[in-house]
């Protein structure tokens, strides 16, 4: 059982990595807009199908 | 039942006026705008919006476009949003118009085809692009020209300014808050252990010192604004509801640090307790947080959308500089249809300028040489030029905007009565806590301390706390999505013990657009005859008078003669030429100067008109009469209708307007019985209002700038969307649709919610009721007691979404 001397703090240290990458994300702005993210996901992809529907008619 | 406009849902008030062939099939709008955007919508194959339209969405007609936009180049006017060194800029955008994602597609995709942007991008919530484009290849005004297009107005801000300090704040709550969820996460896993034995043996004080590594940080980083304002709170005598919070957290978090520190072996460590508790409030509070926000935002955008750039007249020649740079003195030409930016007095030119913001007239006011202008009013047709008497902070629209932002401050009478209720709260639950911590002292320390906490968590208000803004929260989201849009949570709980609605008249109750409702002429002419000629003339007019008499010719399938030599002076009437004849069609005062005699009979018919409320156009040609057009404002189709609903309410409706007696009651009549006062003026209004709270709650239901004081001064201020910015800015409860039965639909839903408030604060006192002496007799760990806080307040969130579901909409 004398693993989790070493368990419990690499634990910790994956969970403050996350912590610090959720700041990171926050600095960026990553969660200003949160009802467009959500929505653009579905606009986004029939997009791309519209341009290729257009190469075919070029 | 009238059909919805093509491009923005609203109902089409006359069909066929805008209709037009769009891929292959007759569409009717409700205005030159729609249509003109639906034509370029489809033109440049962006047709798929309307498919991503959801179906329920009413969008508004597209938002006038400025005419300033080339202005918008100048390196000098840039300098202040972007970096004009460099060829590729990007800068924020504050856009009007965008509803939907189906808008954020829209804009994006007609955005990218054009030459010289490098990306868009639209944030939905807060309704801006964040544009980069290449400044050598496109200009700023060109995009702004892409957009005004496709029914979007936009203009520059600056981020920093706008919303700096707020949306700081906003952040670091939400730092704090997703630390503490990580800290929450991870120590719920030594909890976990430790309940399952490992208190015993030797990993006893291994997990202890990991449960203080990982609680110390959360009690002084995400508890840190709990303390802060505990302490704040105690410096200035007074106790605020983070006091039993902080003095729970602290008891809890220094007596497992103690146990942790002497390695004892006996007692029990609480750090997740300390951290549960620590988190769960967190979340409440940057919940509270981003609504707050969002209602502040409104008024930042009222104020970026004033005019912000001026066209001075220098010795060398106009320039277009940025409002700030303006002071008192500065010749300042306002060109045809822009917003005037200062106040003051016309030097030079004269023009009909559009005052309705201010005053409510809605008929162009005539403004020649030495005649006072304010800002935020439109210029006409004419070019003129104005010597700045007051700018800035200073104009008159500003003042108005600090009024109403002083008021807004200034007005929440519930949250003072929370207020009030806050620190007997907190005395009561510390001196319960204190109470069962001297009792189980006798006993046991460990006990004593352990129930005095659960006391202090388990009345922690959350339930109660929740009780009013949960079914706030659930009655906005169903207001909204039903073109109610309320602005502040109060004015429900206010809005549901109104005993007295008072309505404006012109543009609330009517539809504020005059039309043509008799005509009279002559014996030997028809009406259609008349109608043409007048029609034919005021074809050239922009005036308001000019656009109903040419609406009813366009109704009637009239023909439109061609004319010659066309006049106008405005305010006043206009002539031409029609087949070498002259005629003149305008007030009285205008067939005096043109020296034509108006006989006694037309004189008659004139005061009869006008009696009922109607406004006359005389119609004559060189020597005499030939006829009366009368024209008059009308009721929504939907006002009896809401009156009715209202009434069976026991409430009282007071009608105000600036009109004649006569005329209010003429336009009026049909809606039965009600207080009706006429010839008010605008700065009575309020003190109208202030007068009818005496004896009663007041609603204010109104949508010009005239009416914002009345607005503010009302315990419940609705406006209608197609009223002016401030009208809508001093409003609580706005109606998006412009359907006046929302008035009585936002009735019903506030009554509702008030009654799942009282419901939810009936739960949450029983669990007090309940919860409190088993806390006190011990009988409740803190574990448990921060277990059922949240069921509580569970079940409260839960009721609270009934709302959902008891409100019936049309």
């Amino acid at each position: 059982m004398d693993v989790i001397y070493g368990l419990l703090p690499g634990m910790l240290l994956l969970g403050i990595i996350a912590v610090v990458i959720f700041f990171w994300a926050v600095r960026n702005g990553q969660y200003d807009d949160m009802d467009g993210a959500a929505n653009r996901i579905l606009m986004e992809s029939d997009q791309k199908k519209d341009r290729s529907d257009n190469d075919n008619e070029e | 039942m009238t059909i919805p406009c093509y491009h923005c849902g609203l109902p089409v008030q006359q069909e066929g006026r805008f209709a037009t062939e769009i891929a292959d099939e007759n569409r009717e709008f409700c205005c030159y705008g729609c249509q003109t955007v639906c034509k370029t919508i489809y033109n440049s194959g962006l047709q798929r919006f309307y498919q991503k339209t959801a179906a329920e969405t009413v969008l508004a007609p597209p938002p006038a476009l400025s005419s300033e936009l080339s202005s918008y180049d100048l390196d000098d006017v840039q300098a202040d949003y972007v970096d004009i060194n460099a060829e590729i800029r990007t800068i924020h955008l504050l856009v009007e118009g965008i509803h939907c994602a189906a808008c954020v597609w829209l804009i994006e995709n007609a955005l990218s085809k054009q030459v010289g942007v490098v990306r868009s991008e639209v944030n939905l919530t807060a309704r801006r692009l964040r544009l980069t484009w290449n400044n050598s290849e496109t200009t700023l005004s060109s995009v702004l020209q892409t957009l005004g297009n496709i029914g979007y107005a936009a203009i520059p801000f600056d981020p920093e300014t706008a919303e700096g300090v707020l949306a700081k704040k906003h952040k670091g709550l939400l730092y704090r808050m997703a630390f503490a969820g990580f800290a929450m996460m991870n120590l719920l896993w030594i909890s976990i252990a430790l309940y399952s034995g490992a208190d015993q043996g030797e990993f006893r004080n291994w997990f202890h010192w990991i449960g203080f590594l990982i609680a110390t940080p959360t009690l002084f980083y995400a508890g840190y604004p709990f303390l802060r304002n505990a302490l704040l709170g105690l410096r200035h005598r007074y106790l605020t509801m983070d006091l039993p919070i902080a003095i729970g957290a602290t008891a809890t978090y220094s007596y497992s640090s103690y146990i942790t520190f002497t390695g004892s072996v006996y007692g029990d460590v609480y750090f997740d307790t300390v951290v549960n508790f620590l988190f769960v409030i967190l979340v409440g509070r940057y919940l509270e947080a981003i609504s707050k926000r969002e209602a502040l935002s409104a008024t930042t955008r009222l104020l970026e959308l004033q005019p912000k750039l001026a066209t001075i007249i220098t010795k060398e020649g106009s320039k277009v500089v940025p409002i700030r740079s303006v002071v008192v003195g500065d010749l300042i030409l306002v060109k045809p249809g822009e917003k005037i930016p200062v106040d003051g007095i016309l030097v030079d030119g004269q023009s009909a300028v559009d005052e309705s913001m201010l005053t409510g007239e809605s008929i162009p006011v005539v403004k020649i040489v030495d005649d006072k202008v304010v800002a935020g009013s439109i210029n006409g047709e004419g070019a003129f030029t104005v010597e700045a008497q007051q700018v800035l902070r200073n104009t008159a629209l500003a003042k108005i905007v600090r009024l109403m932002e002083d008021a807004q401050a200034s007005k929440a009478p519930i949250q003072c009565t929370a207020d009030k209720i806050v620190p007997w709260f907190v005395v009561v639950t510390l001196s319960l806590a204190c109470i069962t911590f001297m009792y189980w002292l006798q006993f046991d320390f460990e006990k004593a301390l352990l129930a005095a906490t659960s006391v202090l968590i388990i009345t922690c208000p959350c339930a109660f706390g929740l009780a009013t803004p949960m079914s706030v929260a659930v009655a906005t989201g169903v207001g909204a999505q039903n073109g109610i849009l309320i602005k502040q949570g109060a004015a429900l709980e206010a809005l549901s013990k109104v005993t007295q609605f008072v309505f404006d008249k012109t543009g609330t109750l009517t539809q504020g657009e005059l039309r043509v409702v008799a005509v009279e002429t002559i014996a030997t002419m028809t009406a259609e005859q008349l109608l043409i000629l007048a029609a034919s003339i005021e074809n050239h007019s922009e005036h308001g008078v000019a656009k109903a008499i040419v609406n009813e010719a366009k109704k009637r399938e009239l023909a439109l003669s061609t004319i010659t030599d066309f006049l106008s002076l405005p305010g006043q009437g206009v002539q031409a030429y029609i087949n070498q004849k002259q005629i003149v069609v305008g007030t009285h005062r205008w067939l005096k100067i043109q020296n034509i005699t108006v006989e006694e009979h037309w004189q008659q018919q004139q005061d009869k008109f006008e009696h009922d409320g109607i406004s006359c156009v005389f119609v004559a040609d060189k020597s005499k009469v030939l006829g009366i057009i009368g024209l008059a404002d009308q009721l929504r189709n939907d006002a009896l209708k809401m009156i009715t609903s209202l009434q069976q309410h026991d409430i009282a409706i007071t009608v105000l307007s600036g009109d004649k007696q006569s005329v209010v009651n003429a336009i009026t009549a049909e809606l039965g019985d009600i207080t009706r006062y006429a010839e008010v003026l605008p700065g009575d209004k309020s003190q109208l209002v202030r007068d009818l709270q005496q004896d009663n709650i007041v609603a204010m239901v109104g949508d010009g700038v005239n009416d914002a004081p009345a607005l503010i001064q009302a315990d419940v201020a609705i406006a209608l969307a197609s009223g002016t910015d401030v009208s809508i800015e001093s409003a609580d409860i706005i109606l998006s649709h412009n359907e006046l039965y929302k008035v009585a639909e936002a009735k019903n839903l506030a009554d509702q919610t008030l009654r799942t408030i009282k419901q939810n604060i009936t739960i949450s006192i029983v669990y007090n009721l309940i919860m409190i002496p088993m806390a006190m007799l011990a009988l409740v760990s803190p574990l448990v007691a921060a277990l059922t806080m949240p069921i509580s307040s569970l079940l409260v969130i839960g009721n609270a979404v009934r709302i959902k579901y008891r409100v019936k909409f049309k």
